[in-house]
């Protein structure tokens, strides 16, 4: 298919609307990245006051979620737009509302931190953390990847993103074989272990929300809809387009 | 076209489609039991050619919008349709355009009957200076459709209820039409369009005279109309091809770029020129 992709419409103003939500989108995704790596760095320095800090910069995330929305409602209002520029704002809708979601998923890892460190129970030895970390860092290079395909729309990106949402469930298995190991050696970590599996939890749900946003992306470049299809169908497809 | 505001690449896209004497339209030019069938029409005014191989179905209880930007040929397309063009002395029209098999350019089709067949309803509203009853009942009359003065009466009242004007008119049918709004007087256009029983319904841009809730009763008319009859209609308004057809065609210069259902190519266009627009990147 030949395409115009990158050429301006005709009302220039309607060119700086799009550009005005894809940076406040963009900002998003930057913030949310930022939020997840943050929160884990509270758990790895054990820093309480970072993690509030954390928890309550989710309310720029929550702003940003309800500006986007706003845009998006004046664009569709003004311009009527049709075929790729219609594709584009309902995908924005949902990609921003992953965004959003992403953020409460750090939120949640920043509250761990609170939990563990400003009570009284016995806080997780770093070994058992040790999986947080890793996960954290593999979903969140997932988001970056994904708001990357967002800038460009190379769909290749996408489809890499799809496969680490492939790897991401038998990682996130084999950390709970990896943690159950923990609680056999010694019990006295069976408080914290359903903790530490519900931040594993939320690593997860960022890491999905990061792999939804890619097949948003493909629906902005060619407009099927891939959320229910599994990754053979969607590189299928990709190819054939 | 404002050359003006196209880029680059939409030249590029355009010369792919101007230059290539092979060029083939993009998506389903074909639809089960069609109307009109038009295959490899050429349009030429003296040595200029206007039209270039444009094939296309006009299906049965289908509304079909023809949109382009100005000077692409959509309403020099239209009016092949029922051999309107032969009243401009240096157009000619080759290929083959067919009313339920019946080739329209046959030597034996009788054009006026033709028109009957094939009604047309205009930019802007042209009544007879005739009261509105005589406005509904001339064709009736000329065609001989109606055996007496009481089925005359019912076809011109049937006509202007499904034209959705009897109700404001029916106490003044021996006034003129003339004297009706704008968006009356297209409706009685339309009624006396549908008073002699056409096959298919030929619209060019029959709103772009009106005002906003007159186009909208105009655009809830066509639908109705649809159960009955077949329509082509040209467009200045996306939104409006988007609202009332079933199936979109885009003509850029003379070609018949892409056709295909309404919804497909409002959200999900195949061919670049299509997409730019009708996304508004070039007009």
């Amino acid at each position: 298919m030949t395409t115009i992709q990158g050429e301006g419409h005709i009302f220039t103003r309607f060119d700086d609307e799009m550009k005005q939500l894809h940076s406040t989108v963009v900002g998003m995704g930057v913030l949310a990245v930022k939020q997840l790596r943050d929160a884990v760095d509270t758990l790895r320095t054990e820093d309480t006051e970072k993690a509030h800090d954390v928890i309550s910069n989710d309310t720029k995330l929550n702003q940003l979620d309800i500006d986007a929305d706003e845009q998006i409602t004046t664009i569709i209002a003004k311009r009527a737009p049709v075929a790729k520029d219609l594709r584009e704002l309902i995908a924005v809708g949902k990609i921003v509302s992953e965004l959003e979601r992403a953020g409460d998923e750090a939120r949640k890892i920043a509250g761990l931190t609170i939990r563990f460190y400003e009570g009284t129970s016995r806080p997780p030895n770093e070994e058992i953390l040790r999986d947080i970390y890793t996960l954290a860092d593999y979903v969140s290079g997932m988001l970056e990847k994904s708001m990357s395909v967002f800038d460009d729309l190379d769909l290749n990106g996408a489809v890499e993103v799809l496969n680490m949402g492939l790897k991401l469930d038998d990682q996130l298995q084999s950390i709970l074989r990896h943690l159950s190991t923990f609680i056999m050696e010694d019990s006295r970590n069976v408080g914290n272990f359903v903790d530490i599996v519900l931040g594993i939890r939320a690593l997860e749900r960022f890491g999905g929300h990061a792999k939804n946003i890619a097949g948003h992306l493909v629906f902005i470049k060619f407009g099927f809809d891939v959320r229910h299809e599994g990754i053979d169908v969607i590189v299928k497809s990709i190819r054939e387009s | 076209m404002n050359e003006q505001v196209k880029s680059d690449s939409s030249n590029l896209l355009e010369r792919e489609v101007v230059d290539n004497p092979d060029f083939v339209t993009v998506g389903d030019i074909a639809v089960e039991n069609p109307a009109m069938t038009c295959r490899d029409v050429n349009v030429y005014y003296a040595d200029k050619q206007a039209i270039f191989d444009v094939s296309v179905d006009i299906g049965r209880n289908e509304v079909i919008a023809m949109i382009g930007p100005s000077g692409c040929g959509k309403s020099t397309f239209l009016r092949c349709l029922n051999r309107m063009n032969d009243t401009i002395e240096i157009c000619r029209v080759t290929g083959d355009i067919a009313l339920e098999g019946e080739d329209i350019y046959a030597r034996s089709m009788d054009v006026v009957l033709l028109r009957a067949r094939v009604g047309m309803v205009f930019q802007k509203p042209n009544p007879f200076p005739k009261s509105v009853y005589d406005n509904v009942a001339y064709g009736v009359r000329l065609h001989g459709l109606a055996r007496n003065k009481s089925e005359l009466d019912d076809i011109v009242e049937q006509s202007l209820k499904k034209a959705g004007l009897w109700n404001e008119v029916n106490d003044r049918l021996d006034k003129p039409g003339t004297g009706l709004s704008g968006g009356q007087q297209q409706r009685l256009c339309i009624a006396r369009a549908i008073a002699i029983s056409p096959e298919l319904i030929l619209m060019d841009e029959p709103c772009s005279a009106l005002d906003p809730i007159a186009t909208a009763r105009i655009e809830d008319l066509i639908d109705e109309l649809r159960q009955q009859y077949s329509i082509a209609i040209v467009t200045h308004s996306m939104q409006q091809a988007a609202r009332v057809s079933q199936r979109t065609a885009y003509f850029h210069l003379g070609k018949l770029v892409e056709v295909g259902p309404t919804n497909d190519i409002f959200t999900k266009p195949i061919h670049g020129l299509t997409e730019g627009y009708i996304t508004g990147r070039f007009g």
